[in-house]
């Protein structure tokens, strides 16, 4: 039995499904105005902030040599992202300009009941588990992200593309976006590789598994939750 | 230092007579009175290398709670940790360990193979419990550790320093030939100052200060509880 293949399936399987959900499906159905893609690039914004918070949280519970490979994860999201000249929060922040927003808009943005619920979850997951399903958590959200992985295009490449041809800007002038695109591809084949190195016996394919659960559940959450906001604005 | 209205030189001035009055502690001052043997040097030197991988852990916590600003402070911090400056032609802290260990005699399996100490763990479980409160807490329960090993701040030498030159002394190891500790007496100098560009941003209230003086206050009493475990490592082994 091929242990890690079969898990790795499993993954596709998940971040797949994701789409096929009643949230993902009221999200990504929701027709953009220019005032929702605002208050979606600004919420986007903070979910990349609470990536970052759970980025931490996974390296200080992760073995050294996962440490490393987190630390230089984080060297594209928190530092400089040679593909992009920047950081991705200012990333979004300059994304933001295309719309019509101006930095003061992230800074005085606040966090939604039901996205904050979400964000908190994610901190749990990422403080409080086994550092094997803390690491999935953070990862599926990026494997979820992963053209090659998902069909039809993941998560950024399908918003971006609403973007696109609801409101007519182009993808590559929604910088975030498109950088993620490519990104999230290679950041989560980096860190997909940790699992060949870590993922020995049932248990470990367990604890992947039990990560990758409860993010892909908050997950749909989080989206079901930015689905709701945004039908409220007019 | 310039005096500021909102406390930020009192408070800095507390930071640093905290971490000088560890080196008056019973268990440091037990642990700076021992006799290095070479066997006491490999056990210690062993230890230290899971002393420098908590850090790790804790840092990491603490870049997770910070605001982004600080994570990318912290982030920097640990390349001279966790990957070394490699444009200086630097290796990592816990390499740079297990590198000195050589001239104690020991193989990288050695640092592999012995356990960690057990009042260590339990040190490390309470370093990486207070790593995960609030983050000014946390933050400053990690910088404190640094601010006592900065032998800018330090009157007789930081900790580092003192074990480096019990060595020197015991065993004829000379501080340049000693490269983790050399390396900690010179970076922790650096890394000191972390914590008070923290302080000068987010210190602004009275609540703050007093989570920073929490942080370092406990985290100093988990490094008295750890020396004192270490000493007791030190003296449980012959000292000839």
């Amino acid at each position: 039995m091929d242990i890690l293949g079969d898990l790795l399936k499993t993954l596709d399987q998940m971040v797949n499904d994701q789409f096929e959900s009643i949230e993902f499906k009221r999200f990504l159905g929701v027709p953009l105005t220019l005032e929702r893609g605002r208050f979606y690039v600004v919420q986007n914004a903070l979910y990349t902030s609470n990536r970052r918070d759970c980025w931490g949280y996974v390296q200080g519970g992760a073995p050294l040599q996962v440490k490393r490979i987190i630390w230089e994860h984080e060297s594209d999201e928190l530092i400089n992202d040679p593909r992009a000249g920047m950081d991705h929060y200012a990333l979004s922040v300059k994304q933001g300009e295309v719309i019509g927003l101006r930095p003061e808009d992230f800074e005085k943005a606040e966090v939604p009941s039901m996205v904050r619920a979400c964000f908190y979850a994610w901190h749990h997951v990422a403080m409080h588990n086994h550092w094997l399903s803390a690491y999935t958590a953070s990862h599926m959200l990026e494997r979820r992200n992963n053209g090659k992985i998902v069909k039809g295009g993941g998560m950024s490449y399908r918003v971006g593309k609403k973007f696109e041809n609801e409101l007519g800007i182009n993808l590559k002038r929604m910088i975030s976006l498109d950088v993620h695109v490519v990104a999230d591809t290679d950041h989560s084949e980096n860190i997909s590789e940790m699992f060949e190195r870590y993922v020995k016996t049932a248990e470990d394919c367990e604890l992947v598994l039990k990560g990758a659960r409860e993010s892909m559940a908050i997950d749909r959450a989080y989206r079901g939750a930015l689905g709701y906001y945004m039908e409220q604005i007019n | 230092m310039k005096t500021t209205p909102n406390g930020i030189e009192t408070l800095w001035t507390e930071l640093i007579r905290m971490c000088n009055e560890q080196f008056a502690s019973k268990p440091f001052r037990r642990l700076l009175s021992t006799r290095f043997t070479k066997a006491r040097a490999q056990q210690y030197s062993i230890q230290m290398a899971f002393y420098v991988q908590n850090r790790r852990d804790c840092w990491g916590y603490v870049q997770g709670s910070a605001p982004l600003e600080i994570k990318k402070l912290i982030w920097q911090h640990e390349e001279d940790e966790l990957i070394g400056r490699k444009s200086e032609g630097k290796q990592d802290h816990i390499t740079l360990a297990v590198k000195e260990g050589e001239i104690f005699g020991l193989t990288a399996e050695a640092f592999e193979q012995n356990p960690r100490l057990e009042g260590g763990e339990v040190c490390f479980s309470a370093w990486i419990r207070v790593a995960q409160r609030s983050w000014l807490e946390a933050i400053a329960a990690s910088a404190i550790l640094e601010m006592r090993n900065s032998g800018e701040l330090i009157q007789g030498g930081s900790l580092s320093r003192r074990i480096g030159d019990m060595l020197e002394r015991d065993l004829g190891i000379p501080m340049k030939k000693q490269i983790n500790t050399a390396e900690h007496v010179v970076m922790d100098v650096e890394h000191a100052h972390l914590l008070m560009q923290v302080a000068r941003k987010y210190a602004s209230s009275e609540t703050a200060r007093k989570a920073i003086l929490r942080g370092a206050a406990e985290s100093l009493m988990i490094d008295r509880v750890y020396r004192g475990h270490l000493a007791d490592m030190l003296e449980a082994l012959p000292d000839a």
